[in-house]
């Protein structure tokens, strides 16, 4: 049985749209665009059959073409998009793409001294080196190295301590129906330097809009990273996001996010350490339904002794939602004194909502602490009844709970602007369940 | 003010109320005690509307109101109380939270606006100081690490903030030390008024020292046996259940 599907129109696609592409006149960088097109055609779209790819069907790829989305005009839409994203309560730098297009009528470029920060359609350099074909690639990642219409950089120099968090948006407006949106991103934190990035991804309702991002993450010996993301695309978009973290030597990479957006939504986190003594948390909540499906993919590869992991993933599915977690912990034969901690919960409000979950501990060191823990489960009645007791009828109950059950997952955001966003949008989703 | 009928209700299929009746008037104290498995926790959750426990004859009227047709929020809007015997732990949730949202709920219930921030503040400090409650423990989750003791003292500072027409208190006295014990009853007595009611259950007289009662009832195998004043609790401390020819184990 074929593990990958086949959609000959992609590489047709590329041909005719490969002389517009952002960076068409640069040969070097044609060249990787082509190489990437070659390598995405000897796999192709990965199919239900592929083990990371059994709970999201993209079946339908092998027969629907989503060309690239086109620079979209100024309009209310836009800015909408942005007010509801910008988080004004931190102020600061905000880049904004527009369906796959740095837009720089509502960006504000970060100047701080020690942080170079470009867009790739800005700089031909670092989009060339973002098409760098690396080993053990994706073939959505080949695809999008094909396709990708721009993205950005920043470099932190080493000791630099940004002063205000950097804020990214991605915006799919209406136009983008049966289109795709590409980004991709390289971030490399200098030794010893601490930034903090939030990203959020938005879009049309009732658009069916592709988007696609990969984020290569590098830190440096003792640098600390944070991010925060926001996805909450539009209700008929396909979400897909591949965000690769590589730590060296008492490095800290922190991740949080959270994912209400989208009708299929795949997220993969896919971690490593290259030195000793390293941090990773991963964290994160998904809330779905009608026929909405989250797929939160995990890696995390301990090749180095003395590195700490730990994910905390929370998910509420209410009628017709679906979810998926799949955690993946890697402990080489060396990596003694790994400590990895996995924990995902799916609390289920209907019970026609699926929840899946998959943790996969591979452990070949002997001198490791590694934990795990899944549970799907409903409201707990105890707890209900408690609160209704008290005069909160069964929806404000149920809401109570519900925040209280996601919120452990943003317990540990310093109190501030990115804990309130986060709060406000899990507030709102359920608020909406409400009036449906 | 409460008017329970011929009350049957069974658990699980078992039948373990058979036959209760009890008139509670305004501004009266009762007192409800009773052997083990008599059917007393069942009594309180019955009034209160927990799911599991189906009537299956009599009827209970609160203020003029069928209140088996209500559920259990409407209940609390119209005035009721529940004290748990065991206080549910709810993490995730702060107390001052949750009684924000319980206090404008039942608000909402009786058709008045949300109450503002800066009495609603005031009122949970008065009430956390009266009933001497830590102010740091209203900024945790609900009941969660709190010794059993806390817990019960939280019931009686959600009492006092949700001031309820009708108190039902299930055993508020177990678990609690003498000191605490007097913390509670103070409680409870602040609550009483000539327009409010307030039904203990417990099986101890101890409590009932400190907040005496205008009747005693004793049940046993689901049904009301014997009614007296404050004297039937010290002659049941006394002579116990068996004394008083009352079956320990009857349900």
């Amino acid at each position: 049985m074929k593990l990958y599907l086949d959609n000959p129109e992609i590489a047709v696609n590329f041909e005719a749209v490969k002389a517009v592409l952002p960076g068409a006149d640069q040969d070097r960088l044609n060249d990787r665009r082509r190489h990437a097109i070659t390598s995405f055609s000897e796999t192709g779209i990965p199919g239900p059959r592929l083990e990371q790819w059994k709970y999201t069907n993209l079946s339908f790829l092998a027969k629907e073409n989503y060309p690239i989305a086109a620079k979209a005009e100024q309009s209310d839409e836009i800015r909408q998009y942005f007010d509801q994203s910008y988080i004004t309560a931190i102020a600061g730098p905000v880049v904004v793409f527009v369906n796959g297009y740095f837009y720089p009528d509502l960006s504000s470029l970060p100047t701080e001294q020690g942080l170079d920060f470009s867009v790739f359609s800005q700089n031909p350099e670092a989009f060339y080196q973002s098409l760098q074909p690396s080993a053990g690639s994706s073939s959505l990642n080949n695809l999008n190295r094909a396709l990708v219409t721009d993205g950005y950089d920043i470099s932190i120099a080493a000791d630099v301590t940004l002063s205000q968090p950097l804020q990214i948006i991605h915006i799919a407006t209406s136009g983008t129906n049966m289109q795709s949106v590409r980004s991709r991103a390289r971030i490399k934190f200098g030794q010893r330097s601490q930034a903090t990035i939030i990203e959020s991804f938005i879009g049309a309702d009732d658009t069916r809009y592709w988007f696609h991002m990969v984020s290569d993450v590098i830190l440096d010996r003792g640098a600390t990273a944070a991010f925060a993301q926001f996805q909450v695309q539009g209700k008929k978009a396909l979400h897909m996001t591949e965000f690769h973290s590589r730590l060296s030597d008492h490095a800290r990479f922190n991740h949080v996010s959270l994912q209400l957006g989208a009708e299929l939504d795949r997220s993969e986190l896919i971690n490593s350490f290259s030195g000793e003594d390293a941090d990773i948390s991963l964290s994160g909540a998904y809330l779905g339904r009608l026929k909405q499906s989250h797929d939160i993919v995990t890696r995390i590869n301990h090749d180095q002794p003395h590195c700490r992991s730990r994910q905390l993933f929370r998910g509420v599915l209410d009628k017709g939602g679906k979810s998926a977690f799949q955690g993946k912990v890697v402990v080489a034969r060396d990596a003694q004194k790994t400590n990895a901690d996995q924990s995902n919960k799916t609390l289920l409000l209907d019970r026609g909502a699926v929840a899946n979950a998959k943790p996969e501990l591979l452990i070949y060191a002997d001198d490791v602490k590694c934990s795990h823990g899944a549970t799907v489960g409903e409201v707990d009645p105890d707890q209900l009844f408690y609160l209704r007791s008290r005069g909160l009828d069964e929806i404000a109950a149920k809401g109570l709970l519900t925040e209280a059950f996601v919120s452990e997952v943003f317990d540990d955001l310093e109190a501030g602007p990115v804990a309130e966003k986060f709060r406000k949008y899990t507030a709102d989703w359920l608020r909406k369940e409400e009036m449906s | 003010m409460l008017e329970i009928k011929d009350l049957h209700a069974t658990v699980a299929g078992k039948e373990i109320l058979k036959g209760v009746n009890l008139v509670i008037n305004a501004g009266e104290t009762h007192a409800i005690m009773g052997p083990n498995g008599a059917g007393k926790s069942t009594l309180s959750y019955v009034i209160c509307g927990r799911e599991g426990y189906e009537v299956t004859a009599g009827s209970v009227i609160f203020k003029g109101k069928n209140l088996l047709a209500m559920t259990p929020d409407e209940r609390a809007g119209a005035g009721l109380f529940l004290g748990f015997q065991y206080p549910v732990e709810i993490p995730g949730v702060s107390n001052m939270n949750f009684l924000r949202t319980a206090v404008n709920s039942q608000r909402r219930y009786r058709g008045q606006d949300n109450m503002a921030a800066g009495d609603f503040l005031k009122l949970v400090r008065l009430k956390a100081k009266e009933l001497d409650m830590d102010p740091d423990m209203l900024k945790r989750p609900v009941n969660v690490g709190f010794s059993g003791g806390e817990k019960k003292r939280n019931e009686m500072v959600q009492m006092a903030v949700l001031d309820p027409v009708l108190a039902v208190l299930d055993e508020t006295d177990s678990g609690l030390d003498i000191d605490a014990l007097k913390i509670v009853a103070a409680g409870i007595n602040r609550l009483r008024s000539p327009d409010k009611s307030i039904l203990m259950i417990t099986h101890y007289q101890r409590l009932l020292d400190y907040v005496v009662p205008d009747f005693v009832h004793v049940l046993a195998a689901g049904r009301i046996v014997k009614t007296g004043d404050k004297t039937l609790a010290l002659q049941l401390e006394e002579k116990g259940y068996a004394g008083l020819n009352i079956a320990e184990n009857a349900a």
